[in-house]
């Protein structure tokens, strides 16, 4: 049996009460945390908080070498665990669809993601997102700015009045000049909100901070405002608004604070 | 004032004076006595003295040249001679005849107007001769002829008049043929350059006993060949030079038959440079306006023990001076001009300026390598100095004693800067670097440099070839899919058209030059027109082309795609040896929406994965250099001559006699060539000269494949298996 279950958001107390139960039951647990991680939580924390020993795989070890995974889930209980839901943004569907190809048993226990924390912490309604982008740290596409593919996403969405989830980069055990163990680096929202100005300075933004954790920030603002401005720890997100709904725009001003004249708009 | 300070003085006020200057280099096969000559010139100009030039070999001025008696380097010099009551200026290039130095002739070539191609009259046309010629013409250099060592058919083959006459026109016969067969494509060379007597394009002579004989100095002297026969036989060689001095023969052809810079520039401008031919510039440099805007081709690195770096090359337009801050190309920002010079002899002496139409030497421009363009403004730069041959050969070095690491990189990359047909792997991991070449002599001299100039103890390894990666046939479509199975892209690959791949290597086409330029060039080797205008990479002698139709997002993934691609051409699947002469062509791609997930760790191996499997697909086999060889031997040896080829893989493909002696030509693959020499000595008691030219690469015959190529996996220490899909070797 092969558990696919979500750690939420923030730390080791953001999972399900069913995704605790199936993680504590589990014969073997595997995680990755290569494209998103909990911030307020590590690898010890977890173990000590479950009562289990986790096995972190990288790149490498899910994409090109499932094997001890599916070996482990042939001949007992596996778990698999990712920050937030194990099925959205880095799908492991792939890794599913080996196992039930072994003819594995597989489950998904989900986990609250960024995309949701988006919607309900801005108070944009879920109805009206387009399609997600995520903004890569222009070293990491072998470009030098923003790709034209996320520009042409959003401006694609705005055409069609609907808001844009703009995740932000993690780089995990590669940086710059390739693989390096050490480096950890998220970009934040003033970073993003500096590149997107370019171009768009005056378009309005949402930067979504810490969801999850006891002290979320949410902000809107012109992109050129939310470059100058600083949001703390990560994790960040940002929103780019497309048309907006009157409860919308006064969500965003009453809950975010953005600047009242959107009400007009 | 001393008489040296004379001539830098008489040369400085005819600098200024590009009607009275010729720029030259003296070519030849090995051997057949350019730098005895040379020296005879400077005497004659009297810049060295004459009782010693020829012995002294003013121009070898290295060490290790004088040991083994050849030359590495090329050499500068600049000298004056009076021709018709005119005092002209003559920088002359010496460079060296053996092949693995090859790339400093196509090199001085880029700096010269003419080239005395020098022709030894017993050995006659030889395999550097040839090669010589192509590499003059190429730059449109217009050749003249001097035959050498006469008095070896005098005084040592003892031959009659007919005799000599007959061989003497043989030489002269073979040389045209070879410039004929050359200048036949080149439209842009407006008259026939073959060379006559009657023309006084040939010369003869004894670079050694310093006389010289032409159809003008016969008429000028009254002397025939019948005359200097007579001296020659009687020993009376000093008489001899008094009467006919080679110098005069030599430097009145020169400035006669050689095309001054205001006349050569005009035509060789458009050859070399593909920049605007209506702009400023290039009015600049058709000119030869000391006025205009400066342009340097930097032909030449070495290092001065007083001066520091020199960078030597041809002034195309413009005044070189002191306190110039000017552009290299392919570097940014600006580098200051320290000080500007001559070369006198062995001497670099500094003047004040050096204008268009010369011949310069110039400290300061660090950021320069030999085959860059400097100038004043930036500009396109001049076409590459491509040197066809690549380096066949490396042999790992190593400091011995671990102080010495940082010196020994810096020693090298100075090695890689100075010449460019070395290639220089760095490896600071091991500090076992790796050095690779021409042949085995050039590998030798450098190394040799390393340790006695240097003073860097070093230990280097034997020597091994470079080996490639070709595939046979054309493959089918195969798919390359990213580790998280979201993106795909689907490739095939065929052998290419050696015209083409002759044009990447002749440096006709590159992915530098304006993309319609590129497109045209590939259509006159030979592509369809729809393929050449979907070129998206050259990388090595590889062209990727985009048969894709408005694919979302290749656009943005394409720059990780060719990163994908050059890093599986560069190690290839059988032996991580570099790909040669492959087409491949995209012909669909599957790509995530998101960038984060088509990043480089998904793309670039996806690529190489298709790449490698297509190369399989398509029966990619291992090549191996080879050489041509050629050995003059006696009768009673050629035997164990031709044996000593086919003992080696090689193969003979000719055999016929040339004077006295035996020629057998045929072909060896370079590995099995090491030692050689001492080999082909002892087999033939010593009684043979031989030549070796590298000549591309070939197939390694099915039988030696596998074992060749766990050898080199071996030795990389590479997975001793290969892929299950290479199941054809
Ligand atoms: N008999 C005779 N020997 C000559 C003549 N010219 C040169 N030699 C000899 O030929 C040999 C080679 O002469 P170099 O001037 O070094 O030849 P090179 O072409 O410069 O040689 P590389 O630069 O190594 O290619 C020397 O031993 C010379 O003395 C000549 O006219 N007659
Ligand atoms: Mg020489």
């Amino acid at each position: 049996m092969l558990t696919f279950i979500g750690l939420g958001l923030y730390d080791e107390r953001s999972i399900t009460v069913e995704g605790r139960e199936a993680l504590r039951s589990a014969d073997r647990v595997f995680a990755e945390f290569y494209t998103s991680r909990l911030v307020g939580a590590d690898v010890d924390d977890l173990e000590a908080a479950h009562g289990v020993d986790v096995e972190v795989r990288d790149r490498e070890g899910v994409e090109r070498d499932p094997e001890p995974i599916l070996t482990a889930a042939e001949t007992g209980d596996a778990a698999f665990l990712t920050a937030g839901d194990t099925m959205i943004s880095t799908t492991h569907a792939d890794l599913r669809l080996r196992a039930e190809s072994r003819g594995i048993d597989t489950r998904v226990i989900h986990g609250v993601t960024a995309q949701s924390a988006a919607s309900s912490l801005t108070g944009l309604q879920n109805y009206r997102f387009g399609k997600a982008v995520t903004l890569p740290f222009p070293y990491a596409h072998g470009g030098d700015d923003v790709p034209s593919s996320v520009r042409e996403t959003i401006e694609a969405n705005r055409e069609r009045g609907l808001h844009t989830v703009v995740y932000l980069d993690i780089k995990v055990g590669t940086g710059p000049s390739g693989p390096d163990p050490d480096h950890e680096e998220y970009m934040t929202a003033d970073y993003a909100a500096g590149l997107l100005a370019d171009g768009w300075r005056d378009e309005l933004a949402v930067v979504v901070a810490r969801a999850g954790s006891p002290d979320p920030v949410v902000a809107a603002d012109r992109l050129s405002a939310l470059a100058e401005r600083e949001f703390g720890d990560p994790l960040h997100t940002l929103v780019i608004p497309g048309d907006l709904h009157h409860v919308e725009a006064e969500a965003l001003v009453g809950l975010a604070g953005a600047p009242e004249s959107i009400l007009e708009e | 004032m001393g008489r040296r300070k004379k001539i830098v003085q008489e040369c400085e006020r005819l600098m200024d004076n590009p009607e009275h200057i010729r720029n030259i280099a003296i070519a030849a096969h090995v051997d057949h006595g350019k730098t005895t000559l040379s020296d005879n010139l400077l005497a004659g100009a009297g810049m060295i003295s004459q009782d010693t030039a020829g012995e002294q070999l003013a121009m070898d001025t290295k060490e290790d040249e004088q040991e083994r008696g050849i030359t590495i380097d090329a050499a500068n010099v600049s000298m004056t001679h009076e021709y018709e009551d005119t005092n002209h200026l003559i920088n002359l290039i010496d460079t060296p005849g053996h092949v693995d130095f090859g790339g400093d002739v196509t090199r001085a070539m880029r700096a010269v107007d003419g080239a005395l191609v020098v022709v030894d009259a017993v050995e006659g046309a030889m395999p550097q001769t040839e090669t010589v010629l192509r590499q003059a013409l190429r730059e449109g250099v217009k050749p003249t002829l001097f035959i050498n060592k006469v008095d070896r058919l005098i005084s040592e083959l003892q031959e009659g008049p007919q005799e000599m006459q007959e061989r003497l026109l043989s030489v002269i016969a073979d040389v045209n043929e070879l410039i004929r067969g050359m200048a036949e494509n080149m439209d842009d060379i407006p008259e026939d350059w073959t060379v006559s007597v009657e023309d006084g394009t040939v010369g003869f002579g004894s670079a050694l006993y310093k006389w010289g004989v032409s159809m003008p100095s016969m008429q000028r002297t009254g002397m025939d060949f019948g005359d200097i026969m007579e001296l020659e036989q009687n020993d009376k060689r000093d008489e001899l030079h008094e009467r006919t001095p080679l110098s005069t023969v030599v430097l009145d052809m020169v400035c006669e038959h050689f095309p001054n810079p205001v006349d050569a520039q005009p035509r060789r401008v458009p050859r070399i440079w593909r920049g605007d031919p209506d702009s400023t510039l290039a009015e600049g440099m058709q000119l030869v306006d000391e006025d205009g805007e400066v342009v340097f081709m930097v032909t030449d690195i070495s290092m001065d023990p007083h001066a520091g770096e020199i960078a030597t090359g041809r002034v195309f337009s413009g005044t070189l001076e002191k306190g110039q801050e000017l552009y290299v190309s392919g570097t940014a920002g600006k580098n200051r001009i320290q000080s500007v010079g001559l070369f006198m002899g062995s001497e670099r002496e500094e003047v004040e300026h050096v204008p268009a139409g010369n011949i310069a030497s110039v400290t300061g421009l660090r950021d320069a390598i030999a085959g860059s363009t400097v100038s004043s403004v930036e500009m396109t730069p001049f076409e590459s100095i491509e040197h066809i041959s690549e380096p066949v050969i490396t042999k790992s070095v190593e400091a011995q004693s671990m102080d010495d690491l940082p010196k020994l990189i810096e020693t090298l990359q100075q090695v890689a800067k100075e010449d460019p047909t070395i290639q220089i792997e760095i490896n600071e991991d091991t500090g076992e670097h790796l050095i690779s070449g021409q042949g085995e002599l050039h590998l030798e001299v450098i190394t040799q440099r390393i340790r006695d100039n240097q003073g860097i103890p070093v230990i280097t390894g034997e020597p091994i070839v470079v080996f490639r990666e070709q595939p046979q046939e054309a493959s089918r479509e195969v798919e390359g899919q990213s580790p998280n199975r979201h993106n795909k892209f689907y490739l095939t690959v065929e052998p290419m058209a050696q015209d083409i791949v002759d044009a990447i290597q002749l440096g006709e086409v590159s992915m530098d030059m304006p993309e319609l330029e590129r497109r045209e060039a590939l259509q006159e080797a030979g592509m369809d027109k729809d393929t050449s205008q979907n070129v998206e990479d050259i990388h090595r002698t590889n062209i990727l082309i985009d048969d894709t139709k408005g694919i979302q997002h290749l656009n943005e993934t394409m720059e990780l795609v060719l990163e994908g691609l050059q890093e599986a051409l560069d190690d290839g699947p059988l032996a991580a040896e570099p790909v040669q002469g492959s087409l491949f062509r995209l012909h669909d791609a599957k790509l995530h929406e998101d960038t984060i997930h088509r990043g480089p760790a998904q793309v670039i191996p996806a690529v190489r994965d298709a790449v490698h499997r297509a190369l399989i697909d398509g029966e990619v086999r291992l090549l191996e250099p080879i050489q041509d060889v050629r050995i003059d031997v006696p009768s009673e040896h050629m035997g164990a001559a031709s044996g000593e080829i086919q003992g080696r893989r090689g193969r003979v493909d000719d055999m016929y006699q040339e004077g006295d002696l035996m020629v057998v030509e045929g072909i060896a693959p370079v590995e099995e060539m090491i030692g050689f020499s001492s080999d082909i000595r002892s087999a033939t008691e010593g009684r043979a000269s031989w030549n070796t030219e590298n000549a591309g690469f070939r197939v390694l015959v099915d039988n030696l494949q596998r074992e060749k190529i766990m050898e080199i996996r071996e030795r990389k220490g590479m997975k001793l298996e290969l892929p299950s899909s290479i199941d054809y070797i």
